[in-house]
């Protein structure tokens, strides 16, 4: 049983060692079967296969033999099983008969009287024992037999197992160098048709190929050939062509330039001729102008030494005035100079002029106050009357300086609003309003309010954007034309700021410097402008400025308003703007002259400095003090004179009497004292050494 | 160890480390020494090739491999000594070429093609083969086994026991194998165990694949006695535990153990719904029509594709039960009955359930005391199964009649391509025609298969 396993178990690795070479076969087939030898590879593929199996065939036919022994092997067994039991069933049967025999028998014997029957029959059941255990040995030592006879078979079944063993080993191992063998044969087989079929190829390719290229040199060659013979042709008939032409040529040539050249040749002839006559008349000519020009000559060179002398006078004539002319101007430079340092100092002048007014007022005003408030004290306390303060409305008038101050800063405040994009509150707009209130208020035809409003107004309320867009362009015109009015250091210290805040600075210097102060003024240079573009045109005005002045000025008074409501799309050339300005300057000097206002004194535009110093009202100052040193009336005064006198003496009276006061304290004070002593001593009569003190001190 | 160690090639032309005392010895500290002739500059070591040496002789103590560079890795890997204790190097080494060193220095030269092509799963594998196979019940101590489990598990696929030891019983027992030591003082109580327990092991190993099993004593030569041969219902019991445990198992393999009705009852009753047994194989064994039975309530309650039950006492009735499961079975492609003892009863039984059944592709039924009835039956199965592939009828008395049956359905068969009648008396006319019709069979296959690759 052992023996059969194992010979499986070693079957398996033969069956995977003869299938793997079937895979391999079968791939090479495929592959064989890919060109164009197939029929052959199926073919060997198909023997091969054969051989493969009549090998595993022949290896496991043992194996199968080996079954088929065994499977007979155990249907014998069986049966022999099945006989030993029969025989051995057979043999108990037989024996228990005999048994049965002997145990009947025993009760027969039991009956026998007879010593000797019973000898007989105890001989013959020996007998019968005997002849029980005979049969039983018998089957023993038969089945004895069997055990050995089928140990021996084992041994000779194992001995021809192992021999089995050993041919299936040998027949595998034969059946694999045969396969191998034989696919190895198969494999050089494959090989070498591979390499015939190559071979072939090879042979059939290159023979082809030399075939191609033989082909290809007979071409090549006879295409050279034929290159050639061509190229000479060519050639020829190149040569051929290229001597007629020259030929022809030649010919052709010779006639037409001889004609060329006698045609020339006449042709000169003839102008040389002319040429030859036209020179003869030249000359003649050319000696006649020559006399003239030389006298002509002889003219110039006089007239010419004449002016040299002339210009010589001239010169120094001129450079006389050049020296005079530098001295004066020398001369007044330091004069301006000096004014210039002057009207420093003037300024500081004012300034602490200014500072020592206030100053003063302020005392004066605190005296004042004081004044009134004694006055009142005095009223009140010492004469019992009720105080009635006296008129104190000139206190609140500060003097002209203030006025000034403000006007400036309006035209500057104005022009900073109107730069002020539209942020136009209705303060603003009320401002315009008051100022066109005030001093400029010049009569137009037509009546009430709204008539009564001026231009300046115009341009706050009713054509409020196109006005302040148009002063805006004026200023921004001014600043860019009138720069010469600003001073250099002011262009330094502004350039950092922004454009409009540049704007503004810079209108403000134009502005000091030409002498422009209050808002009207502002608008009437912004009015004069929007007019001035009308003259403009005539060019005859331009001359005299004065007089175009006139007529700007008549021409406003007329259609002023008219020009500010107009679209202002286009403003006055900006070259013009100087011309405009100076005209303004002339215009505004003599306006202001003739609408002098309330406060304001003569104003000289042409020297701004001088504002400042010039511009008080000395008139009133005089009043103003003496309204502050009359605050206490002549009446009063005289009251105080009477009530001094009194009190004085009242005073008198009542130092006296405080003396007097003092006086009797003091007596009045001895006397306690005194009375304090009178009754020390009463108290310390007892004791005359005391009473000898006590005596002394009234003595004192 | 450590003699080997020394005596290894390196060792040769290198001194030692420990002795590297250079500023000691002046003749060290030189570039160049031009009195010696056999002097050359190739004798001094690179420090990294000391280094690596240094590894390799402390690798059991310092496993330094995976942060080393390629070709450090190669060096050391060629190096190492094979005696290494599995512990430091199964985990940690995935190089087959020092497996395979390991392997040839204990086995000698080996098929490494049975095991996957890896050296490494060689190895394990028959580690632990060694150690099951040298195991003696109450004598070796379980724990030898369960150490090498985990160094193991990952590794072993298949285990192929090929004897197991039985208790010693006696002191002239210990005469009878080599492999055992001179542990007899033992009591002469009753064994815990007749072999070894596989429930300790079969749960653990977690890639276990196969199993083969043999309950015998190889080479006992004259100590033979038969209880070294016996396979008792307690090793069955727990052997039946220990498989319904190991849910990876795909083959099972018991022969020559003796396995009669009950054991293989019992076996049967624990395999029964096995998430992954695919092949079963009780070759030489004793199972007769019962055990026949279970199997047959197996092939209903199992995935098996294959069944090989060669050698054993089955016969008409147990046919009957396997040949009635397998009319409903769907998933057998091979089933091997040969050198049993169906008869005309049991071949006919499982050619009718063959009329029903369309996935066998294998049947071997070789030896089995079938005769002409049989050969009928088949040929009616042969015209009508399209499934089958190849059949075996070796050594049962067809007959010729039976012979020109078969014939007849053969010829009306296209899908047949092995037919073996070897001493069946069917006579050569008729062998000679199977033959042919089945090689035109294999000629149509192969066509077909070419076509498909082409």
């Amino acid at each position: 049983m052992s023996e059969t396993g194992h010979q499986h178990s070693t079957g398996d690795p033969s069956t995977i060692a003869d299938n793997l070479p079937t895979d391999q076969q079968e791939t090479v087939g495929r592959h064989a079967s890919n060109s164009c030898w197939s029929g052959s590879s199926l073919q060997s593929v198909e023997t091969m296969e054969e051989m493969q199996r009549d090998w595993t065939e022949l290896v496991t036919n043992i194996q199968v033999a080996a079954d088929a022994r065994e499977s007979q092997c155990r249907a014998d067994m069986f049966e022999a099983g099945r006989l030993r039991v029969e025989k051995l069933e057979n043999e108990a049967k037989s024996s228990l008969e005999k048994c049965e025999e002997i145990i009947r028998k025993w009760t027969v014997t039991k009956v026998k009287e007879f010593p000797q029957d019973l000898r007989d029959s105890l001989n013959s059941q020996q007998q019968l024992c005997a002849r029980i255990i005979e049969d039983k040995n018998k089957v023993i030592q038969e089945l004895q037999q069997e055990i050995k006879l089928s140990d021996d078979c084992f041994v000779k079944d194992r001995k021809t197992q192992a021999e089995h063993m050993d041919l299936i080993i040998d027949r595998m191992e034969e059946q694999v160098n045969f396969l191998m063998g034989s696919y190895r044969d198969e494999l050089v087989q494959f090989e070498n048709s591979l390499e015939q079929e190559r071979r072939i190829l090879l042979t059939g390719n290159r023979r082809k190929w030399e075939q191609h290229m033989e082909e290809r040199r007979h071409k090549e060659l006879e295409n050279a050939m034929q290159r050639m013979r061509r190229v000479e042709e060519y050639d020829k008939s190149l040569q051929q062509l290229r001597t007629s032409e020259a030929e022809d040529l030649i010919k052709l040539d010779t006639d037409q330039k001889m004609q060329q050249i006698k045609a020339t040749l006449q042709l000169r002839q003839e102008t040389h001729h002319y040429c030859l006559e036209v020179m003869k008349n030249i000359d003649g000519d050319n000696t006649i102008v020559k006399s003239l020009m030389t006298e002509k000559i002889n003219r110039w060179q006089d007239v010419v030494s004449r002016l040299k002398i002339k210009c010589a006078n001239e010169e120094k004539l001129a450079w006389e005035v050049y020296q005079k002319l530098t001295e004066d101007y020398k001369l007044k430079m330091q004069q301006y100079k000096d004014l210039q340092k002057k009207k420093q100092l003037a300024a500081i002048h004012a300034k602490r002029f200014e500072e020592i007014w206030l100053m003063n007022k302020e005392e004066v005003k605190a005296l004042v106050t004081k004044a009134l408030d004694t006055d009142r004290l005095i009223h009140e306390q010492l004469l019992g009357l009720s105080w009635q303060p006296p008129p104190l409305g000139f206190m609140e008038q500060c003097g002209s300086l203030k006025n000034q101050r403000q006007a400036q800063s309006t035209a500057c405040q104005t022009a900073a609003e109107l730069l002020r994009p539209e942020g136009t509150s209705p303060c603003h707009l009320g401002k315009y309003k008051e100022a066109s209130a005030g001093p400029r208020d010049v009569c137009e035809s037509g009546a009430g309010q709204e008539t009564g409003s001026s231009k300046t107004n115009r341009v706050g309320s009713g054509g409020k954007n196109s006005g302040t867009v148009l002063v805006k362009k004026i200023q921004e015109l001014l600043c860019d034309k009138a720069g010469f009015l600003i001073e250099s250091q002011l262009f330094k210290i502004l350039s950092p700021l922004e454009k409009d805040e540049q704007c503004l600075m810079k209108m403000d210097s134009i502005f000091t410097a030409m002498g422009i102060e209050s808002k009207e003024d502002v608008h009437k240079l912004a009015m004069f402008f929007t007019n001035y573009r009308q003259p403009q045109g005539d060019p005859y005005l331009t001359q005299d400025v004065s007089a175009r002045c006139g007529a700007v000025a008549s021409y406003q008074e007329e259609a002023g308003e008219r020009s500010y409501c107009s679209p202002t799309s286009d403003l006055m050339n900006p070259n013009d703007v100087l011309v405009a300005l100076k005209a303004f300057t002339a215009y505004h000097c003599r306006h202001s002259d003739g609408h002098d206002c309330v406060s304001r004194e003569v104003v000289a535009p042409k020297d701004p400095s001088m504002l400042a110093v010039g511009g008080r009202d000395n008139s009133e100052d005089a009043a103003y003090w003496k309204a502050m040193a009359d605050v206490i009336p002549e009446a009063k005064l005289k009251v105080w004179d009477a009530l001094e006198t009194a009190l004085n003496k009242y005073h008198v009276v009542l130092t006296d009497k405080s003396k007097l006061i003092k006086d009797t304290q003091r007596l009045r004070q001895q006397n306690a004292e005194l009375q304090k002593l009178l009754q020390q001593q009463a108290n310390s009569r007892v004791r005359p050494g005391q009473d000898k003190v006590h005596g002394m001190d009234p003595a004192r | 160890m450590t003699a080997t160690i020394s005596k290894a090639p390196w060792g040769g032309t290198y001194p030692p480390v420990a002795k590297l005392n250079l500023a000691a010895d002046p003749r060290k500290m030189r570039r160049i020494i031009a009195e010696d002739p056999e002097w050359s500059l190739a004798v001094v070591p690179h420090l990294s090739n000391i280094c690596l040496q240094h590894i390799v002789r402390n690798f059991e103590e310092r496993p330094i491999l995976d942060k080393l560079l390629p070709s450090h890795k190669d060096y050391v890997l060629e190096r190492l000594s094979t005696s290494l204790p599995l512990r430091v190097t199964s985990n940690l080494i995935s190089d087959e070429g020092y497996w395979k060193r390991c392997c040839q220095k204990r086995w000698g030269l080996r098929d490494v093609s049975a095991y996957g092509h890896s050296w490494k799963r060689m190895f394990h594998e028959r580690h632990l083969e060694n150690i099951i196979e040298l195991f003696i019940p109450d004598v070796t101590d379980p724990r030898l086994v369960l150490d090498a489990v985990p160094l193991c598990r990952d590794y072993v696929t298949r285990l192929n026991i090929s004897q197991l030891l039985p208790p010693i019983k006696e002191p002239q027992a210990q005469e009878e194998d080599d492999g055992r030591d001179s542990a007899s003082d033992l009591s002469v109580q009753g064994p815990s165990v007749d072999h070894f327990d596989f429930g300790i092991l079969l749960d653990k190993l977690s890639r276990l694949e196969e199993l083969h099993v043999v309950y015998r004593v190889k080479g006992c030569g004259m100590n033979f006695e038969w209880n070294l041969f016996e396979f008792t219902y307690r090793d069955c019991e727990l052997l039946a535990r220990a498989l319904k445990s190991c849910t990876t198992l795909r083959v099972l393999r018991i022969h020559q153990s003796k396995v009669d009705d009950e054991k293989c009852r019992l076996l049967v009753n624990n395999l029964l719904d096995h998430p992954s047994l695919r092949e079963l194989n009780l070759s030489h064994n004793l199972v007769g029509d019962r055990g026949a039975r279970a199997i047959g309530k197996l092939l209903t309650r199992s995935r098996l594709e294959t069944l090989t039950v060669y050698d054993n006492n089955i016969q008409g009735p147990g046919a009957r039960a396997i040949a009635h499961a397998l009319a409903k079975n769907t998933s057998l492609l091979s089933l091997d009955l040969r050198l049993n003892r169906l008869g005309d009863e049991g071949g006919q039984a499982i050619a009718q359930a063959l009329l029903k059944n369309c996935t066998l592709e294998r049947l071997y039924l070789g030896a089995n005391e079938m005769s002409e009835p049989t050969a009928t039956v088949l040929s009616q199965v042969l015209v009508q199964n399209q499934m089958l592939r190849s059949i075996s009828l070796a050594c049962n008395r067809l007959g010729s009649d039976g012979g020109k049956v078969l014939e007849e359905g053969v010829s009306h068969n296209s899908m047949l391509l092995e037919c073996d009648l070897r001493l069946t008396e069917v006579g050569q006319e008729s062998e000679y025609c199977i033959r042919r019709v089945i090689q035109n069979n294999k000629n149509r296959e192969r066509k077909t298969q070419d076509d498909s690759v082409m």
